[in-house]
């Protein structure tokens, strides 16, 4: 899990264009969303891409990305159960 | 409003309700869509209801006598079909046009042929001519073109306000004195880019959209073209041109919020609409009727609800977003809505909001009555844009 | 209706392919033997936070920048418009979209490419930024963009709803899409292929301004006695020189003819050599010749004869796109500086 972790954080720091963040920067309870990270909505978006891309999760309500989204550790749990790929 | 005072002497329309004036009215008579499944463009998202312009490009050339390797695009060709009418319906021909101005108004200009050639344009040189049709400002060129030569062109690109805006532009070169004549208004063709750009933002309705309703889910894109000649009064009464309307007021702001959503109080729209009035003269109760941006997103329809309340209070006018049936034709949209008030205008029915069903709510309940008979003296139109860019513009029966 | 006659342009600040936000090439200007170069970047730290970064290409990047910078210098928080002018807009992020979209099909593309695809992206985002309402829109018209945006803020201003304006013209130029503008023709033989991001802060009022502003034209196609009168009337006051869009290309210099038979004498400056080519290069026209009239002297690396030029009356900005497409605007020495 601690593999898979790191590797979303990689991920998610390449595909957002986080230049300035490291994977230790990210802690894995703090909110992505609004304060922690300061994600917004087009991340989202980018993040169900990602989701599809890398994971083969569809999802097809982006307010249900609010959810999943909500830290890493949320992320990484979702991922792990529902992945594909 | 200060200075010269302008006129709308002439206008043109094609669009998924009609390829005329006269379909267009027809259609929202008899509250017809043009909403359905994709037929002509070439995609994979089948799945989304779109309002296309029922012609191929085919078709267009051969209506603009265009031969046929001759590189154009279907935005151009859109273009002159709408300017081609409007023209007309001014009394302009080819030699009046060096006195006259345009005003264009597209986002994705040559995006259509682009996006089928551009591997053409890496690796070979078999398409070179449609490179020089890519960018927004040639698009503009090859609509004037057809038909002479003005003596001013310019293109704005402001996504979905870009045709507002055009408009605006030309409106103020007449009350300066730097034109008598500017059309003005905008084009914009479906194309797999943006169709998969807005679809990448998830705010593509699978259904036919619903503007202002509680089960909103978001837009269907539209295309089409429309322009409207501006003329300063008094040349139009010199040469003996008929006002259909005048545009006496207008106005631009920034929501200043975020790139491609609208601030929950909709801060942009209500300076916008509160702008055009000032400019105008008149006040919130002196409007007959709004015609929405009402794309059927979630986001606008609220935020764009709540300018509306936020100026109107108790006064609400009858308010109708007519994206039901022409689909969200972006950067055309500001022209092609001013001719559906033009045609309101002029022969008194309220467009309805084609679509809706149950009320928003907290939100303004939409016109689903065309109201025939009525008489209608200042009409709001409302364009928002991508980034914000938020434009009004009032439009006014002539005696 | 009161027409304005003069704006003054308090600030203009520059990315191109010259050092960065200042005037280092008016002394030490950088020289190129490749025919595509990309902009000097500065450390955009200094204006642009790495999360706000995040979302910004290169175009975007260096409009804010610039903007910023502008906005600094001439005191100005919040202009009354933000007007651009892009001839291709964020070309980068469209390409790379599109690219996915030929290459890799329909699925899974990136919405922070496509948003950046609308070109009034840069506009909004300097609206955004700096928490302006005030009036915005976007120009693209190849390489008139600028022009027209100008053109706009002028008419803004003899209007009377503004009372200031950030005009910008900014254009970025991918290896890819390099490749197309010069089998279109856009950029010619002995042409540098560039990238341009100028922002001008015009003003009614404000102090240490380079330059006035004195009159905006645009015409399509004119005839000759069109153009006579333009220029009749826009050096009726006298000028030192014009400066004009020649690069040294037989084609576009010819386009130019006509101000040595109209203005006979007049001393003729050239900025492409410097800054290249690009849709928004009539923007570094107009920043050129803005500092030339700060500093009340014309570097010779501007002058097409290579003599030493006056500065004391006023410079005319001459861009002609096409050969079809005229600008003429009139810059005048700023008094009280």
């Amino acid at each position: 899990m601690e593999e898979m972790i790191l590797k979303l954080k990689q991920e998610i720091i390449e595909v957002l264009n986080l230049e300035d963040i490291k994977p230790e920067d990210i802690d894995n309870d703090a909110p992505l969303f609004g304060e922690g990270l300061g994600l917004d909505s087009i991340d989202a978006l980018e993040l169900i891409v990602l989701m599809e891309k890398n994971y083969g999760i569809k999802l097809q309500d982006p307010a249900k990305g609010k959810e999943i989204f909500k830290s890493i550790n949320v992320m990484a749990d979702y991922i792990q159960k529902n992945r594909t790929r | 409003m200060t200075g010269r005072s302008v006129l709308i002497t002439g206008c043109g329309i094609v669009s998924a309700i009609g390829q005329d004036c006269g379909q267009v009215l027809d259609s929202l008579l008899r509250v017809r869509t043009g909403v359905g499944p994709l037929k002509y463009l070439k995609t994979e998202h089948t799945e989304f209801p779109v309002g296309e312009v029922k012609l191929s490009d085919e078709e267009m050339e051969r209506l603009m006598g265009i031969a046929p390797d001759t590189p154009t695009t279907r935005t151009a060709l859109m273009g002159m079909i709408a300017l081609h009418e409007a023209l007309g319906n001014a009394g302009l021909k080819a030699d009046d046009l060096k006195e006259c101005g345009f005003v264009n108004g597209t986002t994705v200009g040559g995006m259509d042929k682009s996006e089928q050639y551009y591997l053409d344009f890496i690796e070979n040189d078999s398409r070179n001519a449609y490179i020089s049709t890519h960018d927004c400002g040639s698009c503009s060129e090859m609509i004037a073109d057809r038909f002479g030569r003005f003596k001013m062109i310019t293109t704005i690109s402001t996504a979905c306000s870009s045709a507002a805006n055009a408009i605006e532009m030309a409106a103020d070169m007449i009350r300066l004195g730097e034109a008598d004549i500017v059309v003005a208004g905008g084009t914009e063709c479906i194309t797999k880019f943006h169709l998969n750009g807005f679809n990448s933002l998830m705010i593509l309705d699978h259904e036919q959209c619903r503007p202002f309703d509680a089960g909103r889910a978001g837009l269907n894109l539209g295309e089409g073209a429309a322009y409207v000649v501006l003329e300063e009064a008094g040349h139009a009464a010199a040469r003996g041109a008929k006002a259909l309307v005048r545009l006496s007021g207008y106005g631009n702001a920034c929501d200043a919020f975020h790139q491609t959503a609208s601030s929950p109080d909709g801060e942009g729209a209500y300076l916008a609409m509160t702008k055009a009035l000032k400019e105008a003269g008149l006040k919130p109760g002196d409007i007959d009727y709004v015609n929405a941006h009402g794309t059927g997103t979630p986001n606008n329809d609220e935020s764009e609800s709540h300018a509306m309340m936020r100026l109107f209070g108790d006064d609400l006018p009858p308010v109708s977003s007519t994206k039901g049936m022409t689909g969200h034709t972006t950067s055309a949209s500001g022209a092609i809505e001013t001719v559906i008030c033009i045609l309101a205008l002029r022969n008194g029915f309220l467009p309805v909001n084609y679509g809706f069903c149950n009320p928003m709510e907290n939100g303004i309940v939409p016109n689903m009555d065309l109201h025939k008979g009525c008489k209608l003296r200042h009409v709001l139109c409302n364009s928002f844009g991508f980034g914000g860019n938020d434009s009004s513009l009032v439009i006014s029966a002539v005696e | 209706m009161e027409q304005k006659t003069s704006v003054k342009v308090l600030s203009a600040k520059q990315i191109t392919i010259q050092n960065p936000l200042c005037e280092d090439w008016m002394e030490n200007p950088l020289s190129y033997s490749q025919d595509y170069v990309r902009a000097v970047d500065p450390d955009f730290k200094q204006f642009i936070s790495a999360g706000d970064a995040r979302r910004m290409g290169k175009l975007l990047k260096r409009a804010l920048a610039t903007s910023l910078s502008a906005l600094q210098e001439g005191g100005i928080e919040n202009p009354d418009a933000i007007i651009t002018g892009t001839g291709f807009g964020s070309i980068e992020n469209t390409e790379l979209f599109l690219d996915a979209l030929v290459r890799e099909g329909e699925q899974l593309l990136k919405p922070t490419q496509f948003m950046q695809s609308t070109h009034n992206t840069a506009s909004s985002l300097i609206g955004i930024h700096t928490k302006c309402h005030g009036y915005n829109s976007t120009y693209s018209q190849k390489g008139f963009s600028f022009d027209s945006a100008l053109y706009d803020a002028w008419m803004q201003f003899r209007i009377g709803r503004i009372k200031s304006a950030l005009v910008g013209g900014h254009d970025e130029m991918s290896p890819v899409f390099s490749g197309f503008v010069r089998k279109a023709g856009h950029v010619k033989e002995g042409e540098i292929c560039s990238e341009a991001a100028v922002s001008v802060l015009l003003a009614e009022d404000g102090d240490n301004a380079y330059c006035t502003l004195e009159g905006v034209r645009l015409l399509d196609a004119p005839s000759e006695g069109a153009l006579s009168k333009v220029l009749a009337d826009m050096t009726a006051d006298g000028i030192d020189a014009v400066m004009t869009g020649m690069s040294g290309n037989g084609e576009n210099d010819s386009w130019y003819g006509f101000l040595e038979t109209m203005l006979p004498g007049v001393p003729l400056l050239r900025y492409k050599p410097l800054f290249g080519v690009n849709f928004s290069s009539s923007a570094t026209g107009f920043y050129a010749a803005a500092c030339c009239l700060r500093k009340g002297c014309v570097p010779s690396v501007l002058s097409v004869s290579g003599q030493p030029v006056e500065c004391g009356k006023g410079i005319l900005v001459v861009n002609v796109v096409e050969g079809r497409h005229y600008s003429f605007s009139i810059l005048k020495p700023s008094c009280g500086r």
